[in-house]
């Protein structure tokens, strides 16, 4: 069976390091506050606020997107049915905490951010997961 | 369903890696099917069939649970 719609298995280097590269430029933001347009609100469509916030946060998920998504060193059946079952809870633990968070507050712009966050998120850790155990058997057993 | 991929191994003297590389899938999958763990696919069960030159069924196996 032939996977279809993956990135190459080097697009998951690439991805890593565009996660890592939007971490120091957030932080850099909060410490420092560069916030030029913070005492008069300004609600213009590329104002910098938008640009600044655009712009980490489209590195940070295409980041995420291409290391959910991209090849294994050797992708096969197995491999693909450990990355739907991973896709299946994914969603699942983002829905409940959709619901959940719903529920108890009405913080809308960060309900928006956690799911765009935990999808992808939840995805990685739980197949790289599934696949570290299922090394950890094979050396096991030598 | 279970299945004697270890004794034809052992049979025809070649390791989990052999195997997995004549079929095309990684060594852990090959693994995961020896242990019950993970049952193959059609497509993936007659190829190793084949590297065994025998019918799909001496090599796996219904069990009374299926």
């Amino acid at each position: 069976m032939k996977s279809r719609f993956l990135f190459p298995h080097w697009c998951r280097f690439l991805g890593y390091a565009l996660i890592l590269a939007h971490i120091p430029v957030v932080v850099f933001k909060r410490t420092l506050g560069f916030d030029l347009s913070h005492g008069s609100v300004n609600d213009d469509l590329f104002n910098s606020h938008h640009v600044f916030f655009m712009t980490t946060t489209l590195l940070m998920a295409v980041g995420l997107f291409i290391v959910a998504f991209s090849k294994e060193k050797i992708e096969d059946e197995q491999i693909s049915q450990l990355r739907l079952d991973s896709l299946q809870w994914a969603i699942y633990v983002n829905y409940l905490l959709l619901i959940i968070s719903l529920v108890f507050t009405n913080d809308t712009e960060h309900i928006l951010f956690l799911n765009l966050l935990v999808p992808l998120a939840f995805f990685i850790i739980r197949f790289r997961w599934v696949i570290f155990r299922l090394n950890s058997s094979l050396s096991r057993e030598g | 369903m279970k299945n004697n991929i270890r004794v034809e191994r052992a049979i025809k003297n070649i390791t989990q890696a052999d195997l997995a590389e004549q079929v095309g899938v990684s060594r852990q999958t090959i693994n995961t099917i020896e242990s019950n763990k993970y049952v193959p696919s059609t497509v993936l069960a007659l190829k190793i069939a084949r590297v065994f030159s025998k019918p799909l069924e001496e090599i796996f196996m219904l069990e009374d649970r299926d």
